[in-house]
């Protein structure tokens, strides 16, 4: 399909009843596409920007089925005989409408990631969910990296707004201001996360840069209307210093807000990455413990910081 | 808005996976539940010694009922009942335990419960008898065979030693036996069961009901299974006027009818006496036998509570109660009483705390009970309604109730002027709930816009606590359903307003009663019918559609059910009409059987205690089978694996009429070849996961493929909700054209309690990729086991897509991860989802909060977790005490967790 017409966008998921990902309870809708490449992400299926197949090694039963039917050659089998694997040629996944693949295959190994999808059928499946969300609640963008599909993103924030549905995002901030600012005045919440707040550290951990990041945080807190807090996913012995502790906080001070949301990184997505054909690369470590988490958690508050631990928020 | 305006959209696509049945990944933490308190020393004693217990029968009641009912050869059938009930009662040993502040149960051990064999002998008698081997063989006992009871807990699952294990659940000592054995054959050929059964054959086409039974389309006939239960108690006559009153009451009956025209009142007054006489004496029996411990107490507390016990006992056995503590012993009295004249499941105190309120509050007034008194008595409530054992058949027991009995306690819903009826009782009654955790009472929130939010909360403390009640129940649905079903008796807002959950899940007409009290006029509620879910039992709707692709037979053992339908399935209308053909068929001759075996019931057994507690029959001077009660449109048509059914017809739909993938006779082969899989029997569990692929399993993969990515009810998809709003409009609707015993209409009732685990081991694999002998979807609106993929906005969509209001109910089980209800505004969401289910017209949500790793623990090492509870279909229990079907059930539910 010629991708530059559409007037829609790629989404992997919908989920009703998320009730950590902004004010009350809300609806999620996950976009594809990430410029980040987070050690922990726990959705892998979300990083690339359009539909894929997903493949469950452990069901197939190498029978080729997908291989013959695939119009793009873009499926071929890799290692020995033992331990033998399919790989797709993602590039050319992307530019596949029909799927083949994932129809003819019969045990459940094949599935496709994603699909496109109008704002308008969006927008009537969200409505449907309306009556659930109580007082607070409604819809939260998230990902992958919503403003990595600016134009479908702003839409549908502006189609909720005007409906009176409260929005929300959870962004990495790695995106062009232009991406970001169309959104602006239809978004009532904003979720930005502060990896590492020095240059190196951050990408090492995300294979990006922060400079973008930061400006951005700081132009957020600067011209948004709606409430900004921050999120710090907290990774054992990378972002937990206290040296990194006391770099955040003051840079959210100096963007004029005070909220920080610590998210401790688990290892939810690691069984995921397999399915998106990635590999996971986040070095074995401990759960943050509780006692850790609450010592982080006072840290922040004696430099002025209002901050939240995992789920446990006041929205 | 209107569920009409779907856009289906094409939604399938979007989840991440396939649909796969595993259900969301699990983090690698077992997550525990938010921990309630802990009980009091004196209710924390009590539950480790019913721990300790072990599910006891006894013959000391059926010995001399059989004994006096010998005797009294030729006397009125009811007079005769009542003389028999009067020797069972004044002849059971009275046991009190240490510790206790409310005394009495069954019989003599403290998990105790025994045969009726007046209702039906055949089940109870040794596998070899000959008895057992005739009842095998017309058919009534195949469900048996397919059940399995829990392996935990308190059952008596294999004999040992001197104590016999009956129906896998109950131990008898060695020596009662022959007892057991010679009370049994005194009732062959006179028996519920076997009266019943001689007219019963006199219905035409009769030997088609057998083959129903046989193929276990149906599961259990009612008459004399369990005849009475699922409804909700009354206990005004006894607290407003003490046995004493009543007998008076009944005397007064008698100077106004003897030899008057309808002379059947002076019999039931007299009846009434008779049987109010024994129980007096059974309460005086307790009453000196606290005496008598107090006698040989050396302890001075123990010793002047067993007097104070003593002293109550002595006044309720002929007065009114005085107070709370009085008031409340007279409640569980009279409860116990109503169990021991009929095998009951799912008889249901109501609105305690509403009945109980205008003696508790003058107590508080007084200043004679205080607030941590009440907490002692309650908890003593609920581990005394736990002691609570149902004797029926293995199949009845673990395959319908898993050992549960249903003794549901309602709170919240509207006062008779209708304002909020929520009390301070009922946060002490919920807040036990958390502190005390036992699977009975269980409780139910009758959910309304104008119970305050104080009160939800404790509720939403109170589920969360894991304990699997309450569930919430909606009040306003199910007044709609009583105005409409008992509107032509008389049945009026007001009145309607009494309801309460009766049994399991069951919407159960109350009435009113003025509660006179130091001059004062409390209007308490309580139950004004009969049970409510009689008449044709769990018809299992996936095996009518089996039975329809095959034409009739039951491909399982080759026998043919139905005749041939006739039709060539060419379209889906012909495979709906097919349906609706054979379903109106079974329930057809299922009513007329059924009615049969409630005439013989109501005849040779009839129900004198519960009568005798339940407006009008002491007005009427009649009992509740000669339609003493004042509501009396009581009989239902029950039906099990709701979702499997519609998930198998759109799958057909789909792939044979709409998209012609397949050709019936594609599907037939698959269905007849497992998909090309083992069968559950052969692999052990009975859950779709876990099933295992033969060798030729590759012909049949792309045929179950497609049939595992048809739509699943559960996703908000109109492809497939619409089948099921189709299917409830029809059935509902369909139900109120049969009559019942009581020449009323029937209606329609959806809960599955435990059937579906036995249901679908004798079912084939069905169209919707579901594997033979593995579990059915649970509930009515609940999704198959991880078929739902996007939360439970999307399952609720689905849910309230046809009017709840039509049938007695319907009923959505959840399984959630503990992490996403935590803390305050945990609490908060979780009411605001139940809220959300309420207000779109769903009549029942209940949740199991718990993470499934710790019940995969909790089934490799029962020990470990003898007080795990667990929420089912409709009730809760101990996790070591169901049957292993349905464990893998709850397991594999859809756990919605943190994303």
């Amino acid at each position: 399909m010629d991708q530059s017409k559409l007037t829609g966008g790629f989404i992997f998921d919908i989920q009703g009843f998320s009730v950590h990902d902004g004010p009350g309870c809300r609806t999620l809708i996950f976009l594809k596409g990430c410029p980040l490449r987070c050690l922990w992400c726990s959705n892998p299926e979300g990083i690339r920007p359009f539909p894929e197949p997903l493949y469950k090694e452990s069901k197939c039963l190498f029978d080729l089925y997908c291989l013959k039917a695939c119009p793009h050659e873009a499926i071929t089998v890799i290692g020995d005989k033992d331990n033998r694997l399919l790989e797709f040629d993602k590039e050319k996944c992307s530019k596949c409408d029909t799927y083949d693949c994932v129809g003819v295959c019969l045990t459940g190994a094949l599935a496709k990631g994603g699909s496109y999808i109008e704002i308008e059928d969006l927008y009537n499946r969200i409505k449907r969910d309306r009556q659930y969300w109580g007082e607070n609640g409604g819809v939260t963008l998230t990902g992958g990296e919503p403003f990595a599909q600016p134009e479908f993103a702003s839409a549908l924030f502006k189609r909720c707004y005007e409906a009176m549905i409260h929005t929300a995002v959870e962004t990495s901030g790695d995106i062009p201001w232009k991406n970001l600012e169309p959104s602006l005045p239809w978004l009532e919440w904003i979720f930005f996360d502060l990896k590492h707040m020095d240059g190196t550290s951050h990408k090492n951990l995300t294979s990006s840069s922060n400079s973008r990041i930061l400006e951005n945080a700081m132009q957020l807190g600067r011209e948004f209307k709606g409430r900004l807090v921050f999120r710090l996913p907290l990774v054992p012995g990378m972002n937990d210093t206290d040296e990194n502790i006391l770099a955040t906080a003051g840079f959210i001070l100096s963007t004029g807000r005070h909220e920080l949301n610590i998210l401790p990184v688990h290892h939810l997505g690691r069984e995921k990455y397999q399915l998106a054909g990635m590999v996971y690369k986040l070095p074995g470590f401990e759960m943050t413990t509780r006692e850790k988490l609450v010592e982080v958690q006072n840290r922040f508050s004696d430099l002025g910081i209002t901050c939240y631990l995992g789920s446990e928020t006041p929205f | 808005m209107s569920n009409t305006g779907k856009n289906p959209a094409d939604f399938k696509d979007c989840p991440a996976e396939s649909i796969n049945y595993y259900g969301n990944k699990p983090s690698q933490q077992v997550e525990d539940r938010e921990k309630g308190r802990k009980p009091t020393p004196r209710a924390n004693k009590a539950r480790e010694l019913y721990f300790s217990a072990k599910s006891s029968t006894s013959m000391e009641f059926p010995y001399w009922y059989t004994r006096r009912w010998e005797e009294l050869d030729g006397e009125i059938p009811v007079i005769r009942r009542a003389e028999s009930l009067k020797a069972g009662f004044e002849h059971l040993t009275p046991v009190i335990y240490p510790g206790e502040l409310l005394s009495m149960g069954k019989a003599s051990y403290l998990r105790s419960s025994y045969p009726m064999p007046w209702l039906s002998e055949a089940f109870f008698m040794a596998s070899e008898d000959k008895l057992y081997q005739e009842a095998l063989e017309s058919g009534k006992l195949t469900a048996d065979t397919f059940t399995t009871v829990g392996k935990g807990g308190g059952n008596v699952t294999k004999s040992a030693g001197k104590v016999i294990s009956i129906a896998g659940k109950f131990g008898l000592r060695l020596e009662e036996m022959p007892v057991m054995l010679e009370v049994a054959k005194k009732w062959k050929d006179r028996s519920v069961d076997d009266i019943g059964h001689k007219y019963e054959q006199m219905v035409p086409g009769y030997k088609e009901k057998e083959a129903i039974m046989r193929s276990v389309i149906c599961m259990f006939d009612s008459g004399y299974t369990l005849p009475q239960g699922r409804e909700v108690m009354n206990y005004y006559y006894p607290l407003q006027y003490g046995i004493d009153g009543i007998i008076r009451i009944c005397e007064e009956g008698i100077n106004e009818v003897a030899g008057y025209p309808e002379m059947d009142r002076l019999y039931f007054y007299k009846a009434v006496i008779i049987m109010l006489r024994g129980i007096k004496s059974w309460i005086r029996n307790y009453a000196e036998e606290a005496r008598f411990l107090a006698s040989v107490e050396k302890e001075e507390q123990q010793k002047a509570e067993y007097l104070e016990m003593a002293g109550i006992l002595d006044h309720i056995s002929s007065d009114p109660p005085r107070n709370f503590h009085e008031a409340l012993q007279m409640l569980w009295t009279f409860h116990v009483a109503v169990l021991n004249e009929d095998a009951i499941s799912g008889l249901s105190p109501g609105r305690v705390g509403q009945v109980l309120f205008p003696f508790w509050k003058r107590d508080m007034d007084k200043g004679i009970i205080d607030r941590a008194k009440t907490i002692e008595l309650l908890e003593c409530m609920r581990i005394k309604f736990t002691e609570i054992d149902c004797f029926a058949s293995m199949g009845v027991v673990g395959g319908v109730l898993s050992g549960n009995t249903f003794n549901n306690l309602a709170l919240g819903g509207l006062t008779k002027d209708g304002i909020s009826a929520a009390n301070e009782l009922e946060m002490l009654i919920l807040e036990t709930g958390i502190s005390c955790e036992t699977p009975q009472p269980t409780l139910s929130v009758l959910y309304d816009e104008k119970l305050p939010e104080e009160f939800l909360l404790k509720g939403i403390e109170c589920t969360k606590a894991g304990a699997g009640y309450p569930a919430w129940v909606n009040n306003q649905v199910a007044m709609e359903f009583l105005l409409n079903n008992y509107g032509h008796e008389g049945m009026q807002l007001e009145e309607a307003r009494a309801w309460a959950i009766g049994g399991c899940l069951e919407s159960s007409p109350g009435s009113w009663m003025p509660l006179n009290l130091d001059g004062e006029i409390y209007w308490i509620p309580g139950g004004s019918a009969p049970a409510t879910s009689v008449g044709v039992h769990f018809i299992s709707l996936p095996k009518v559609l089996e039975t329809v692709i095959f034409d009739g037979v039951d491909m399982r053992t080759g026998e043919r059910i139905f005749p041939s339908h006739g039709y060539k399935l060419e379209t889906y209308d012909e495979l709906w009409q097919g349906f609706r053909d054979y379903f109106s068929r079974a329930v057809h001759v299922l009513t007329l059987t059924n009615n049969i075996q409630h005439d013989a019931w109501r005849k040779i057994s009839p129900s004198l205690v519960n009568s005798m507690l339940k407006p009008d029959c002491l007005e009427k001077g009649r009992d509740l089978g000669q339609m003493g009660a004042r509501f009396n449109t009581t009989f239902n048509i029950e039906s099990c694996g709701n979702t499997t059914l519609v998930n198998s017809l759109a799958s057909m739909k789909k792939n044979i009429y709409d998209d012609k993938n397949f050709s019936l006779e594609d599907y037939r082969k698959a269905i007849l070849d497992n998909f090309g899989y083992h069968t559950a029997q052969e692999t052990g569990s009975y859950s779709l996961v876990d099933q295992k692929p033969a060798e030729h399993f590759t012909e049949y993969r792309k045929i179950h493929r497609q049939s595992l990515d048809a739509p699943k009810f559960g996703n908000d998809d109109l492809y497939v909700d619409a089948i099921f709003k189709q299917w409830e409009d029809w059935f509902c609707e369909m139900t109120h054209n049969y009559r019942s015993l009581y020449d009323q209409p029937m209606y329609a009732c959806q809960i599955s309690v435990s059937t579906h685990g036995p249901m679908g081991a004798v079912t084939l694999a069905s169209p919707d990729g579901r594997l033979s002998g593995t579990t059915f979807s649970d509930g009515s609106v609940s999704a198959y086991p991880g078929t739902d993929k996007h939360g439970p906005y999307a399952l609720f969509n689905s849910a309230t897509c046809w009017n709840h209001s039509q049938s007695q109910n319907s009923q959505l089980n959840m399984k959630i991860h503990p992490s996403v209800v935590r803390g305050r505004e945990g609490s908060r969401k979780f009411l605001e989802l139940i809220r959300s289910y309420m207000r779109k017209g769903g009549f029942h949500v209940q949740f199991n909060i718990v993470d499934s790793r710790m019940l995969k623990e909790a089934q490799a090492d029962p020990d470990k977790f003898r007080s795990l509870l667990v929420r089912v279909a409709g009730f809760t229990q101990y996790w070591v005490e169901l049957g292993k079907q349905i464990q893998d059930e709850v397991i594999a539910r859809t756990e919605y967790e943190e994303l």
